[in-house]
């Protein structure tokens, strides 16, 4: 979420609530995405192995086993926003609102045309597209204040 | 907002992430505000009023708002 100069400044060892809130947040990031790649390894490695045979209720367990990384991700992008000054929390909020609003766009849009023109996708779709659309609209929110 | 940091700034011999690290925001916010590209909050008027032992209209320039949104 932030640019690469932004980064190296984080690097430092600083008292500034700020670096600290972003250099605790790209931990916390790396941590929670190392922990999703893990389970979602563990949960396809016994979901087409030794629990092939459980019960669907146990199933379902292992399947959402990488949810709980991506709740971590979630506390961390919350802690993070709470912990910045108010114009960097000012562009996340914005760039949110814009995914939001642009993802809710696109889903209607397809669901629109969904089965009869278009092929049926995984609702996994709608979050890899808001997280693009917040990729993208934090890159233009950010170049406003520059 | 048109304002005077820049100056004060350089007065005071500080680079962009030493007042940053002074007044306990990102860098980027003091580039956007130098550039008034961001009008802050009175809570971070004050705190740059206090920080340069000035008022907050000899820092701010309040003959330049123009109404305008951020």
């Amino acid at each position: 979420m932030n640019g690469i100069g932004d980064i190296a400044d984080m690097a430092t060892t600083t008292t500034n609530p700020v670096r600290q809130a972003t250099r605790r947040y790209f931990i916390e990031f790396a941590i929670s995405m190392t922990a999703y790649v893990a389970t979602i390894c563990i949960s396809r490695s016994l979901l087409y192995g030794p629990m092939r045979t459980a019960s669907p209720g146990w199933q379902y367990v292992i399947a959402l086993l990488p949810l709980v990384p991506i709740l971590l991700v979630f506390g961390a992008i919350v802690r993070y926003m709470l912990g910045v000054d108010e114009l960097l929390r000012r562009i996340q909020v914005n760039s949110l609102a814009l995914a939001g609003g642009a993802t809710a766009l696109i889903a209607a849009a397809y669901g629109l045309i969904e089965g009869d023109y278009a092929p049926k996708l995984s609702a996994w779709w709608t979050f890899v597209t808001f997280m693009m659309a917040w990729l993208i609209a934090t890159f233009f929110v950010r170049r406003r204040y520059q | 907002m048109k304002n005077r940091l820049k100056v004060l700034r350089a007065e005071n011999d500080w680079t962009q992430a030493e007042l940053a690290d002074r007044i306990g925001v990102a860098r980027q916010t003091i580039v956007a505000l130098e550039k008034g590209k961001y009008s802050p909050s009175l809570e971070l008027a004050f705190r740059l009023s206090k920080l340069f032992g000035k008022p907050v209209e000899q820092i701010f320039d309040p003959e330049s708002v123009d109404g305008k949104p951020d």
